[in-house]
């Protein structure tokens, strides 16, 4: 079956995705496990399927991942 | 959406929660302290989720065009409502990253929360317009896939007319179509991002069943990083 990139977007949804809630829970963890250079999306798959679907939580993950390469612990 | 998901199967891919670096354990320490060395604590973190929020603020700030003293606003409510979320929340911190990582979570969401209010001083759309010409356009696609996505393309339609409720379609319109900010169009409707992304969830589900059940079932997609 051809995907039809912009269509299959739109109404893609993953019987994983951890949802909002959830995955705001462990976002540092996976911030966290992602600058160690290490894969997030094997341990918190839920959490990497929720971040390719919701732009809001996408947005935070970059902002958190910007903020801690930035910030660090500021000590 | 299944929390249970969320549970490692892979824990070597996930960082060790045993032990806690100094500087966390220092944090930790600094709030169960009391008097003058818990209120230099409370200050030293407002002044550094300040920054944070500044800078957050600014990079998100292009698209909805805030600048300057609104900037300055956003960044003092979202540090100063972060800061009692923590002050909340601290007893729930174990180590599991540093803490300021544990920490930034937080303003980092109030500054989307409170910049989403800004989206409606410049709406770009009208969110009752159901903007179908914004549906991708088929010319990156080969000539025998063009009718294929006419085809998907007329029966996604009518799922969204015919089969989603009245929320779920004003939702699917506002964020999935014209791209309305979640929190701002949650806001909007009285309700929090965790419930209109629920929502979407639901409405892009039974679009696909509404597809599959036309004969037009799209692939699922497996998981990829963000």
């Amino acid at each position: 079956m051809k995907r039809l990139p912009k269509i299959d977007e739109l109404i893609e949804a993953d019987d994983i995705d951890a949802g909002c809630a959830a995955g705001f829970e462990v976002l540092h963890q996976y911030v966290e496990t992602e600058l160690a250079g290490a894969d997030p999306a094997r341990g918190l798959p839920g959490v990497a399927a929720h971040l390719r679907r919701c732009p809001a939580c996408h947005q935070d993950y970059l902002g958190l991942l910007d903020a801690v390469r930035r910030f660090g612990d500021d000590s | 959406m299944p929390t249970e998901t969320l549970l490692s199967n892979d824990p070597v891919a996930l960082i060790p929660e045993s032990g806690m670096d100094a500087a966390s354990r220092s944090w930790v320490d600094c709030f169960k302290a009391s008097g003058n060395r818990y209120s230099e604590c409370l200050a030293r973190l407002h002044a550094l989720l300040l920054r944070v929020a500044k800078h957050e603020a600014t990079r998100r700030s292009g698209s909805l065009r805030v600048h300057g003293p609104e900037i300055e606003d956003i960044a003092q409510q979202a540090a100063d409502d972060a800061l009692m979320a923590i002050r909340a929340k601290v007893v729930t911190f174990r180590g599991e990253s540093r803490f300021t990582t544990w920490a930034y979570r937080f303003v980092v969401f109030e500054v989307s929360t409170k910049i989403g209010r800004h989206f409606w001083r410049h709406p770009p759309i009208d969110m009752d317009q159901k903007t179908w010409d914004q549906l991708p356009d088929p010319l990156p696609l080969q000539p025998e896939h063009i009718a294929e996505f006419r085809e998907v393309q007329i029966a996604v339609r009518r799922a969204i007319d015919e089969d989603l409720t009245e929320h779920q379609r004003r939702v699917f319109v506002a964020v999935a179509l014209n791209e309305v900010p979640m929190d701002a169009f949650a806001r909007e409707i009285g309700s929090n991002r965790n419930a209109v992304y629920k929502t979407l969830f639901d409405a892009r589900r039974r679009i696909r069943a509404s597809l599959a059940a036309a004969g037009h079932a799209r692939p699922t997609t497996s998981v990829e990083s963000a």
